[in-house]
């Protein structure tokens, strides 16, 4: 009897939905600490274990355990790296063959700038053919000559990139300044001189380089897995050398935030599965300021006229509806009609009147940051305008009646009285569109965006800003190398850190805006009459 | 400056801004509701009947049969009497006369198909097969700067000249020498005769015959191991000419049958009638794995009796022309394209590109343009059942691209929508009674403190990209479930059980502790539960799938419900998908729930009413229009979420409600082949479709969405 009572008056079911609300929050907690847990993880210098196994002996980290199941019996995986001398990064040994474990301390992790990590012993190093070192004294000789190596290297990689690319780009644009003139039928004779001036000076420049190279390759070092297999590297090519085994708490500690920087700053390597993810995060970057300075004007003038110009009426109401109802169109739309119109029609359009001597090869027919930044200001317009018309809104009457009774214009009261109190409520809409436009992926896939992209959209080379340019973009990398990596497995960690990074631009982002919005409101609150 | 120059100043510039943002801002709006134009723009052609124009008609005296190249600026004829006469399309001037390869006058011909291949029996007897073509520099538009040529095999020497000759193909390496082989088929007054030899060599062919009424309309396969017989007692037969020809199937056909043709890539077999009727045929295995020929399309009928066909090489559609008249026909959507009328019109060309005909009409010629650039969609393609090629019945079918010029594309946007809802629903499923209770405790019974740490975690979730949920649920949940699905289907169960078992010793605790402690404060107190329940599910779950399943979970969904599980299934997205739902369908909810008036809940309090009922009858129906709005909202977030979708389901467009296998989304369909599709080709223009199909779903939901939540609002303005 007291049960059904209980039952009717429904105290469980409070528990229930308690539950049902605490099942979320759970899961949202654990997500987010999975994310960071995974990704934060991943750079800790981590033991080297040596097993010794009825197979022959197998040197790694311990990723993973798995229980017996019916197919298989109970197994640890094992990150064994050395992608190139086994063809894989991680192995299942099952707990059966395994006869011994041991850390042995001269185990080296050996990052590399090719194939991977390598996991083993560094036996020897030699320049020019000259043994510097050999045995145990090997590596700490190898750690001593491994900062004049990379500065060498450097002096190359920038050689490189900026000499020989600017002078590439001077001949690219030689050749379309002589397609021009003989598309003319004028005569081209001095621009082939010049080309031919240019030649000279690249030959000269790869002369440089080679020698550059020469003394770099000489230093040479020979690494020794655990069984027994030897690889001769250039030193050039290893990034660091940590003797994981030995090194205590500080050293640790450096590793791991060096191997952070090298995450936030340098660019990718190996598809994109190791290294940094620099350009990505300035493609996001650059993407959303783009975004920016273009959505503010326009979310504001729309929001000034919908407040202060247009009568109110029933077609004011239908707009109003219209816009705050574009907000929830799916991403996906805006990014067919970014594709359909900004690239195909204005971009085919801009070739054709503009680059024709580059055609078939399009300039801005095709994706581009100019094109998706324009896509996502357009899918981020209706936030912006919602927001600022909810500031404009709130700024008390009768401050602008004051301001219309001292004799200012309509557009004296708005520049100086309305726009400063609305303010804060624009930059709040602001953020919530450049959080919005960061996390979205689907529309710049079709509108610009690229898994590597060759160069940065701002860079040295005049005109700096290069807005026809593709670009990379964090949430798009989280998707090409989780899903179309060959090597996902080895991959996933990047992605994990990826997915933490922009976690938290987004989150932060949003926190922020959403602080910002709730003090306004609490300040705002009482004052409209 | 005086004060009524910074006056009119003043003035002159607030003008300005009035007309700048009155105008701009106008602009803004425009442009953004412009977007459902564009998109409507691109989409619509896709839905416009074909453009038919006809030229000048040309003075052309008849051959056997008739050949225009790929811009149909030319005519080549066939004449028996002259050789391949080249011709001008637009005045009829006469270009050229090849007379090379067989020796003139011809005594048979068959005339060319649209690739200009046809077959000739010389004055010296010897049969030759030729090609007609075109050398063209790059970049020459005008026919005077092109070569035309015939290619001409050496010739066969025929111990007996048939009275017709009917079909020739050449076999690839094949056939009795290993290589190069013709295969013929011909009439003579007493039947049908059949026979191959070395298209170079010096051996004779060899007539067999082919016990067929003399009268018949016979055809070869492409692969030449078939022919093709058309009666005038209306059937329809497939002789096997492998040795000596066997009878393998015939269908009985509605009048006798006066053509037979092919649809480009040559398997589907058109049969044409005395009465006008036009069929198509194709081969099929039937449970028996016998071969049989299934008429699978039906045309639109032709005024008289249809003569002849030919296909052109782009797509699937095909010209059928008779004596009184010609019609443009398309495979795939059984539409016509085009129609033509006339008085004795002798043949027929289609070119290449299927956009340009000729009719040879008595003495004259006339030319004609048809406009049809996406002739494979129709109403029916896109919603209904279509039976495409290959397939044993009609289906509804997404597959846009496939090797070979000769695919047939396969574009039911039906699977696609299917797919869309089924994932939506699975989301629902899950996200709608986690959200809306969750607000229901939230705005009604969580302590001030509690819903303070609530509300932010739930706008962290909100803000969560979709590229970082569909990551998560494509590479960890979707491993995890596949893994342990017997323990998430358990979970809820091992809640309820723990709870059940908890609540005895919950109410041990004295009254006022309770009260203290736990109202309010539910939703912290079940998180150890939770918790506790999870390592339940992981103690009972193999347990039950050994007593339940046989000790695999998937063996025994396999045998005992014949279902197949998929790593990425709906499951996953719905959890996933669910997930990016829950917030937006929370916060909406919420806030109504909590702008229901205080005064309702004090009455009812004040009469008695526990928290609960309270909460259940009174403050749950007051916010229900708002908690609708909420729901819509979140149906339009599913629909059309991209990033989940695309990572999480594996892309498969079935039709099939299932929760243990994957589905293909419109949305996600547009993000993997658009960057594929040619721009404003058929495909290009169907995912516009698809877009603007979203675009109106989400739109109109939103909508009402908003509607509703405007009356709410005006309806609780007065308390």
């Amino acid at each position: 009897m007291k049960a059904t009572a209980w039952l009717r008056r429904g105290s469980p079911f409070v528990w229930v939905s308690g539950g049902l609300l605490a099942f979320a929050l759970l899961m949202i907690t654990t997500l987010v600490g999975y994310i960071a847990i995974k990704g934060l993880g991943f750079y800790w210098p981590k033991p080297l274990v040596e097993l010794t196994t009825t197979t022959g002996p197998v040197l790694g980290e311990v990723t993973g355990h798995e229980a017996a199941t019916a197919e298989d019996p109970e197994r640890i995986q094992i990150r064994t790296a050395n992608r190139d001398i086994l063809g894989q990064d991680f192995r299942w040994v099952p707990v059966s063959e395994i006869q011994a474990r041991t850390t042995p301390p001269e185990a080296l992790v050996i990052e590399r700038l090719e194939n991977g990590t390598f996991f083993g012993s560094l036996w020897r190093i030699t320049q020019d053919g000259k043994v510097l070192a050999e045995g145990p004294g090997a590596p700490e000789e190898a750690r001593r000559r491994l900062a004049e190596a990379k500065a060498l290297q450097r002096r190359i990689q920038s050689m490189e990139k900026d000499e020989v690319g600017s002078l590439n780009q001077k001949l690219e644009d030689l050749r379309l300044r002589r397609r021009k003139l003989e598309a003319k039928g004028e005569p081209t004779a001095q621009a082939e001189a010049a080309e031919a001036d240019l030649h000279n000076r690249f030959q000269h420049l790869q002369e440089e380089l080679e020698a550059f190279r020469a003394q770099s390759n000489g230093l040479q070092v020979t690494l020794r897995t655990v069984d027994g297999q030897e690889k001769e590297l250039s030193l050039a090519g290893v990034i660091r050398i940590i003797p994981v085994n030995t090194i205590g708490l500080p050293r640790k500690v450096s590793v791991y935030l060096a191997r952070l920087w090298e995450f936030v700053w340098d660019d990718p390597r190996e598809s994109n599965t190791e290294g940094g993810v620099f350009p990505a995060i300035f493609g996001t970057v650059m993407m959303v300021m783009l975004m920016s300075i273009m959505v503010v004007p326009l979310g504001v003038m729309a929001a000034l006229y919908l407040r202060e110009y247009a009568k109110d009426g029933l077609a004011v109401r239908l707009v109003r509806v219209a816009v705050n109802n574009l907000a929830g169109v799916p991403s996906i739309v805006f990014g067919v009609f970014g594709l359909g119109f900004f690239v195909y029609t204005l971009g085919g359009s801009i070739d054709a009147l503009f680059f024709p001597e580059k055609l078939p090869t399009p300039t801005f027919g095709t994706g581009g940051i100019l094109w998706a930044s324009l896509t996502l200001a357009l899918l981020t317009v209706p936030v912006v305008i919602v927001a600022t018309e909810e500031a404009i809104a709130s700024v008390p009457r009768s401050l602008r009646e004051a301001s219309l009774a001292l004799g200012a214009t309509k557009w004296q009261t708005i520049r100086q009285v309305v726009l400063p109190g609305a303010m804060p409520g624009i930059l709040t809409g602001l953020i919530l569109a450049m959080a919005r436009g960061a996390g979205e992926v689907a529309p710049l896939m079709l509108t610009g965006v690229v898994k590597l992209a060759p160069s940065l959209p701002l860079d040295a080379q005049a005109p700096f800003l290069h807005l026809d340019r593709k670009f990379m973009h964090l949430g798009f990398h989280i998707y090409d190398v989780g899903f179309q990596s060959p090597n996902s497995e080895a991959a996933k960690p990047m992605v994990f850190m990826t997915t933490l990074l922009l976690l938290g631009i987004v989150v932060a982002l949003n926190i922020f805006a959403l602080r910002l919005r709730r003090k306004l409101r609490a300040r705002m609150g009482g004052s409209t009459f | 400056m005086s004060s009524t120059a910074t006056r009119n100043l003043a003035k002159r510039v607030d003008r300005f801004m009035a007309a700048l943002i009155t105008g701009g801002g106008l602009l803004i709006i425009l442009a953004v509701l412009g977007i459902l134009f564009f998109i409507a723009k691109e989409a619509l052609p896709l839905f416009f009947p074909a453009r038919t124009q006809t030229l000048a008609i040309v003075n052309l005296e008849p051959g056997k049969g008739l050949w225009a190249d790929d811009s149909a600026k030319t005519v080549m004829i066939p004449d028996p009497a002259k050789g391949v006469r080249v011709h001008l399309a637009q005045d009829g001037r006469l270009l050229d006369t090849l007379t090379s390869g067989p020796t003139l006058p011809w005594k048979l011909s068959t005339s060319p198909d649209s690739r200009g291949h046809l077959a000739v029996v010389g004055a010296d007897g010897r049969l030759h097969a030729g090609e007609l073509k075109w050398a063209k520099p790059p970049g020459a538009q005008d026919p005077s700067q092109w070569t035309p040529e015939v290619e001409w095999t050496s010739g066969v020497s025929l111990p007996v000249a048939p009275s017709e000759l009917l079909d020739v193909r050449s076999l690839e390496a094949g056939g009795l020498m290993g290589g190069k082989v013709l295969r013929v088929l011909a009439r003579n007054p007493t039947g049908l005769i059949w026979g191959e030899a070395p298209a170079e060599g010096t051996e004779p062919l060899q007539w067999k015959a082919l016990p067929a009424p003399a009268d018949a309309l016979a055809l070869l396969s492409p692969d030449g191991q078939h022919a093709y017989i058309g009666t005038r007692d209306a059937r329809v037969q497939d002789w096997a000419l492998a040795g000596e020809a066997s009878l393998s199937t015939e269908q009985t056909f509605t009048e006798p049958v006066t053509a037979l043709g092919f649809a480009l890539g040559g398997s589907s077999l058109l049969v044409g009638g005395e009465k006008g009727s036009i069929w198509a045929y194709q081969q099929v295995r039937d449970e028996q794995d016998t071969k049989a020929l299934q008429p699978f399309h039906r045309f639109l009928s032709l005024d008289g009796p249809v003569r002849g066909f030919q296909h052109g090489l782009r797509d699937k559609r095909f010209l059928a022309w008779g004596p009184t008249g010609a019609g443009i026909l398309h495979l795939t959507s059984e539409r016509q394209l085009m129609r033509i009328t006339g008085d004795r019109i002798e043949g027929a060309a289609l070119s290449a590109r299927g956009d340009h005909i000729l009719l040879q009409d008595g003495n004259r010629v006339r030319p004609f343009i048809l406009d049809a650039p996406h002739p494979e969609i129709s109403w029916k393609t896109l919603w209904g059942r279509v039976h495409y090629e290959g397939y044993k019945e009609a289906d509804h079918t997404w597959q846009s691209t496939g090797g070979g010029d000769d695919f047939e594309p396969k574009l039911s946007l039906l699977p696609l929508l299917f797919g869309t809802l089924k994932g939506t629903f699975y989301a629902l499923l899950f996200a709608v009674p986690i959200a809306i209770l969750g607000a229901l405790y939230t705005s009604q019974f969580a302590t001030p403190g509690l819903k303070s740490r609530i509300k932010p975690t739930i706008e962290i979730m909100a803000a969560l990209p979709s590229v970082v949920l569909g990551f998560l649920a494509g590479l960890v949940m979707a491993p995890l479930f596949e893994q342990a699905a017997v323990h998430v289907l358990v979970f809820p169960l091992a809640a309820v059980l723990l709870g059940l078992a908890i609540l005895p010793i919950w109410s041990k605790f004295p009254a006022s502790w309770r009260r203290i402690w736990g109202e309010g404060r539910e939703a912290l107190w079940m998180i150890p539960l939770l918790l506790g329940a999870l390592a339940l599910t992981y103690l009972l779950a193999p347990s039950i799938e050994k007593a339940f399943m046989g000790g695999n979970y998937r063996t025994w969904l396999q045998e005992a419900w014949g279902v197949r599980y998929d790593q990425r299934n709906s499951l996953v997205v719905g959890f996933a998908m669910g997930f990016a739902v829950i917030p937006i369908i929370f916060t909406i909810s919420e806030d109504a729930l909590s702008s229901v008036p205080r005064s309702l809940t004090s009455a009812s309090l004040a009469c008695g009413a526990s928290p609960w009922q309270t909460a259940w009858r009174v403050v749950l129906p007051t916010g229900s229009p708002g908690i609708f709005s909420a729901v819509m909202v979140g149906v339009g977030r599913a629909i059309g979420e991209t990033m989940i979708v695309l990572m999480a389901t594996g892309n498969t467009p079935i039709l099939d409600w299932g929760p243990f296998n994957g589905m293909r989304t419109l949305s996600a369909n547009i993000a993997v082949e658009i960057p594929e599709a040619p721009h404003h080709g058929t495909l290009y223009r169907i995912l516009f479709l698809a877009a603007l199909l979203l675009f109106i779903l989400t739109f109109s939901l939103n909508t009402i969405a908003e509607l509703v939540r405007q009356h709410l609002r005006k309806k609780y303005e007065s308390y």
